[in-house]
């Protein structure tokens, strides 16, 4: 039996940005099921990675595929089976939560009754009840985060990228966080950004270390704490010159 | 489906801030002012005129130019109120997340366009109600109070075209704001010196809002004029939806 295509697939994607090379050759793929920690110190092109599979940006060269299909033809459908949530999070604040979910629903084209439905789905899932009414401009960072998660989440995506989702949380709010990401990921892929091994190593099964823009490391995590974080400090401590 | 949606995000968080309510509070204050100054001249200026007939009507002497004062405030309100329409969604990347959401670069532009406009235009029905309180008193010229109107309301378009545009082209919101005043005025002083020498306008005073406008404010609707207003508006529109259509290539 044919192995089905990958959830994610990049290949050989490049992209300068302000005349400087971001990202290099980069490949990896990723199955449905998965949770992929993008792993890589400040600046080794995680963002820029995210916000291309997320279709908000344009590779200079190479393909971002999803289900087999090139994520640049035919992009709406596309963009309608990924969730983003960049590293600070976009929120109308203006908006109450519950008016900025609807916004989102609209925008995903749900009609009335499925948007209604997947509102409450959402703020249920999020526990993000309490402050339904509260204007966005009026949260806390973390619910700020899990606001932007269930904006993300409205129209249900196959595959969830998650810029940073870890930045700025206490330590409750990172258990529920990964308390959550562990709900979501046997029903789609998930694809998210950290420098922090730990938090990789907390949620994910699939490790990519980016550096210099490069790919460096691409493997299933396999508990070996003390094996990947050698291999981490090895990789972020090598210069420019090095990685290239 | 996406133009409206971001319309109505877009005129939800106007209607919310305090920012549109003060220009709006503002706006019409000044336009009442400027009303009973109109009008009490208007007054003054009765038993000196020689007849009915030859001399200016309300409509002429109050609601031409308090029409026209509603565009000279236009000229600095519609950058103000356009300014944050894509620089300040840019920057807090609200443009990245309409993106990711599926809507295209024209559904962001021509969104943004229809809610600032609809804020103007509401101010502008609430301008042109004032004169209308005295049209059982003063019967007006409705013809030209009509054209006026019309040629106002196309005025507006413009300008918050262009403010879209500017918006669309600077990173900055005071920037986008600059650039639109400078735009604005510029389209309004152009033909300043053609003017005051009495000299023909040329393709200088083509371009100018002045020549656009004073057939309208004296009752006549021409095409041309209808066709510059509407050019103003596709090419600033035009040149938005290049730039918002580019950010997934610019990054």
């Amino acid at each position: 039996m044919a192995k089905p295509p990958a959830l994610l697939q990049l290949d050989h994607v490049s992209r300068r940005l302000s005349g400087r090379e971001v990202l290099r050759d980069v490949s990896f793929s990723l199955q449905r099921e998965d949770v992929l920690g993008l792993l890589g110190v400040n600046g080794a092109g995680k963002s820029t990675t995210l916000a291309i599979v997320a279709g908000v940006l344009q590779p200079d060269a190479g393909t971002v595929r999803i289900d087999d299909r090139v994520s640049n033809e035919g992009l709406c459908t596309i963009r309608a089976r990924i969730g983003w949530v960049p590293e600070s999070v976009p929120l109308w604040p203006e908006l109450t939560v519950s008016e900025s979910l609807d916004a989102c629903g609209r925008l995903r084209g749900l009609s009335k009754p499925l948007r209604r439905m997947a509102c409450e789905r959402e703020l249920a899932r999020l526990e993000l009840q309490a402050v339904a009414h509260r204007l966005c401009g009026q949260l806390s960072l973390g619910q700020k985060r899990r606001v932007g998660l269930a904006q993300a989440l409205l129209h249900e995506p196959d595959l969830l990228v998650l810029d940073e989702p870890g930045n700025g949380l206490d330590p409750v709010q990172t258990a529920q966080l990964r308390e959550l990401i562990g709900k979501l990921s046997p029903r789609r892929g998930i694809i998210l950004s950290s420098h922090e091994l730990a938090e990789v190593e907390a949620m994910c099964n699939r490790v990519v270390i980016l550096h210099e823009g490069r790919v460096r490391h691409d493997a299933k995590l396999d508990g070996e704490h003390g094996k990947l974080d050698a291999q981490f400090r090895a990789i972020a401590a090598q210069p420019a010159s090095a990685a290239a | 489906m996406s133009t409206f949606t971001i319309a109505r995000i877009d005129l939800k968080r106007l209607a919310v801030r305090p920012f549109a309510w003060t220009l709006a509070g503002i706006v019409l204050a000044m336009m009442a002012w400027q009303f009973l100054l109109g009008v009490s001249a208007f007054m003054h200026a009765q038993p000196t005129v020689p007849g009915p007939a030859s001399g200016p009507g309300f409509t002429d002497a109050v609601v031409a130019p308090y029409l026209l004062n509603y565009i000279q405030l236009c000229l600095v309100i519609a950058p103000l109120v356009t300014m944050q329409a894509l620089a300040g969604d840019r920057s807090a990347q609200r443009l990245a997340l309409l993106s990711a959401s599926g809507a295209s670069g024209a559904h962001i532009v021509f969104g943004k366009f229809i809610a600032r406009l609809a804020f103007l235009w509401l101010l502008l029905v609430v301008v042109a109600t004032v004169p209308l309180v005295l049209g059982g008193a003063t019967h007006p010229d409705w013809g030209q109070f009509g054209a006026a109107l019309i040629a106002t309301a196309l005025c507006v378009a413009a300008l918050t075209a262009i403010g879209i545009a500017c918006s669309a082209f600077t990173p900055e919101p005071a920037l986008a704001a600059t650039a639109a005043l400078l735009i604005g005025e510029a389209l309004s002083l152009i033909d300043a010196g053609l003017r005051i020498t009495g000299g023909e306008g040329g393709w200088l005073g083509y371009l100018a809002l002045h020549t656009h406008l004073a057939p309208a404010m004296r009752g006549l609707v021409r095409s041309e004029d209808i066709v510059y207003f509407l050019l103003i508006v596709a090419l600033a529109l035009a040149l938005a939806i290049h730039r918002a259509a580019a950010e997934r290539e610019r990054g």
